[in-house]
């Protein structure tokens, strides 16, 4: 019998049995809808947190006091030794530019300086940042007018900035800033640069900085302590020169690091250096745990729903052995009484995946409409692998009857009641 | 009418001396009880081309058994089968199935049509399991259903065909790939004594046209149709 016969005849009898099939389909609607639900959830997720990191410079190094730490496998922070430690210094930076793996490094410290206002306008919620020449790089600046801070502005403490585009927007409109001034913190700065639009980082704008010579903010601006000078400290942002391989640069920071601090050999750093791909890394920890974790649960609930096709084709078969007897009689072969059954086993399995694809996308886009983190992605393999586990669980199970309907003696087949 | 649907292929190997079933001390031993209940002893039986006959005896004389081996649905238990020389005792069941699509039509007593397809479907089925062209497919079943004298039945369901209707669709679908040899068990058991007559009348013609035809019965009106009749009791040709 051609193939499309055979899914022709697949087709009927299943409709013929509506609600029977629908039930028995329902098993791999759950597995498939479940695995579809999470995995659209998880490529969401992925896409959001390597969008919003890869705002961050791809290959900066951030030296702070403390190593980022997420995801499995994290150790417990003393924070009472780490509250001790010693702060970053201008010096420090300029030390590390000196290495021969690292083409800039500049300080950077920054804080919260409210609301800017200028003419009745108002940029809420901004930040005031002091960095070195160079920092547009370490920080992934692009400078959209005029210039970035440059080396004669931190020489000379200049009272100068470079403004992020939401403050641009808000307190300038369709004018340009450059050239222009801007009171921050009780000193008027000239605007000498205005940055393209970085977008957030987990809902916060990074657009909300003015970014000015780190000389200029240490003068103005007390350096924070204690425990705040853990996370809002002086940091260094380092970047190695093209070519250096991440890690060699690293290398050399935290030698260079251990020495500048003092360090003894058997001593632990008491310093952190951070990049993005750690992020990124402990990220992909975290999703591929939830990813077998998935796996576990789809492969119980498709193995629930393969019982119940293998049942109900038991069923099927007994109940159609007078059926199987006569097509024997006028000619079938067991191998295609065997197609007939497996294929109806599969096509039961496929609408089953169809459905719970379909419902399993609908539940994600659902979820990323009502959680406004969370995007929903259901990229085109997602669908196919929900198929192919579908008609992977409908073969495997569908073969057992199949084979016992196929291995039916025609006469006794026949006789059947 | 007759000659157009003469059988195509050749009358034999241009000899009537090889029978087209040869059976050879065929047994049939059930074994399946607390005792072994031996359905055929060494039946030894010849049936040429174009032969009619007609197999009778009581019940559990054993002629529905012989009409399944002979229709390759059951095998035997010792002794060997020839049909047009070959041996089909030996055939596996791939072999067996080409055999009851291609070789023999069988008829039964209870129509057996698939009740979920209709009449055109029911005909239509030796010829998929054959691979036969979805074109001639459907030229064929319109010939048969036109032979039977069902042509304008064809988008019926067996629950909306009578018994002699049923049954013609029956006979039509185990023609529908042009066997040589057609069996048919029991074939007016269901029926009335006009329709019988109109079943036996059809299958008169078929013999005519030069098909071998076999038939099960215990009713000697039905009997009396076949050239030759064999009768069994207990197993055994008497």
């Amino acid at each position: 019998m051609s193939f499309f016969s055979l899914l022709g005849l697949s087709v009927v009898t299943l409709r013929h049995h509506k609600s029977r099939s629908f039930l028995t389909a329902l098993g791999i609607i759950i597995g498939v809808m479940t695995v579809i639900t999470i995995l659209s959830l998880l490529e969401g997720l992925n896409r959001k947190i390597k969008e919003e990191f890869s705002t961050l410079g791809s290959s900066t190094i951030y030296v702070q006091k403390v190593e980022w730490q997420m995801g499995p496998g994290h150790r417990q922070l003393d924070f009472e030794e780490i509250r001790k430690r010693k702060n970053f210094t201008v010096e420090d930076a300029e030390a590390i530019v000196g290495l021969p793996s690292i083409q800039v490094a500049v300080p950077s410290i920054g804080k919260n300086v409210g609301s800017l206002k200028r003419l009745g306008n108002k940029a809420q919620n901004c930040e005031l940042r002091g960095t070195a020449e160079g920092g547009d790089l370490t920080g992934n600046w692009v400078v959209e007018q005029g210039r970035f801070i440059t080396r004669e502005d931190r020489l000379h403490r200049r009272l100068v900035c470079v403004i992020g585009s939401y403050i641009a927007e808000n307190l300038f409109g369709a004018e340009n800033p450059v050239g222009q001034t801007l009171d921050v913190g009780g000193h008027r700065y000239l605007i000498v640069g205005v940055l393209e639009e970085k977008g957030a980082m987990f809902g916060n704008t990074q657009d909300n900085v003015v970014i000015i010579p780190i000389s200029t903010y240490l003068k103005y601006n007390p350096l924070p302590r204690g425990w705040r000078a853990i996370w809002s400290g002086l940091s260094i942002e380092a970047l190695p020169k093209p070519g250096v391989p991440l890690e060699k640069a690293m290398a050399d920071v935290e030698e260079q690091l251990r020495l500048l601090r003092g360090l003894h050999y058997d001593q632990d750093n008491d310093f952190g250096l951070n990049t993005q791909q750690m992020i990124m890394t402990a990220m992909q920890g975290i999703t591929s745990t939830l990813w077998i974790v998935m796996v576990g649960i789809a492969a119980i609930s498709l193995l629930v729903g393969g019982i119940g096709i293998m049942n109900t084709m038991l069923v099927s078969v007994a109940e159609r052995t007078r059926e199987i007897g006569i097509r024997k009689a006028v000619g079938a072969r067991d191998r295609d009484i065997m197609i007939q059954f497996l294929m109806e086993a599969v096509v039961l399995a496929l609408l089953g995946g169809l459905i719970g694809i379909i419902v399993g996308i609908g539940i994600a886009r659902l979820v990323s409409v009502l959680v406004e983190f969370l995007d929903a992605a259901s990229p085109w393999w997602t669908v196919v692998l929900g198929f192919g586990f579908s008609a992977a669980v409908g073969i495997f199970f569908g073969i057992y009857p199949a084979q016992k309907a196929s291995k039916l003696n025609p006469i006794d087949a026949i006789r059947y009641e | 009418m007759a000659k157009k649907f003469r059988r195509s292929k050749g009358q034999g190997k241009g000899s009537n001396h090889e029978p087209v079933i040869r059976l050879q001390d065929l047994s049939k031993v059930y074994d399946g009880g607390p005792v072994a209940v031996e359905a055929l002893k060494n039946i030894n039986l010849e049936i040429y081309e174009g032969g009619y006959v007609a197999i009778m005896g009581p019940s559990g004389s054993g002629k529905s058994t012989l009409m399944h081996i002979i229709g390759c649905l059951d095998v035997p238990t010792y002794g060997s089968y020839f049909l047009k020389g070959q041996e089909i005792s030996r055939y596996d069941s791939d072999q067996l199935a080409r055999v009851r699509n291609r070789e023999v039509g069988f008829v039964f007593q209870q129509y057996n049509l698939l009740p979920r397809l209709t009449a055109a479907q029911n005909v239509e089925l030796p010829l998929q399991y054959a691979g036969v062209s979805v074109n001639r497919r459907e030229e064929v079943v319109e010939k048969m259903l036109e032979m039977v004298g069902l042509a304008e039945r064809s988008h019926h369901r067996p629950n909306e065909l009578s018994g002699g209707e049923s049954q013609r669709v029956a006979i039509a679908r185990a023609l529908a790939n042009d066997p040589a040899i057609l069996l048919a068990d029991e074939p007016t058991g269901n029926l009335d004594t006009k329709t019988e007559e109109e079943i036996m009348g059809l299958l008169d013609e078929l013999n005519e046209q030069g098909r071998t035809v076999i038939v099960v019965t215990h009713d000697d009106s039905v009997a009396l149709h076949a050239k030759r009749t064999i009768n069994l009791l207990d197993g055994r040709i008497v």
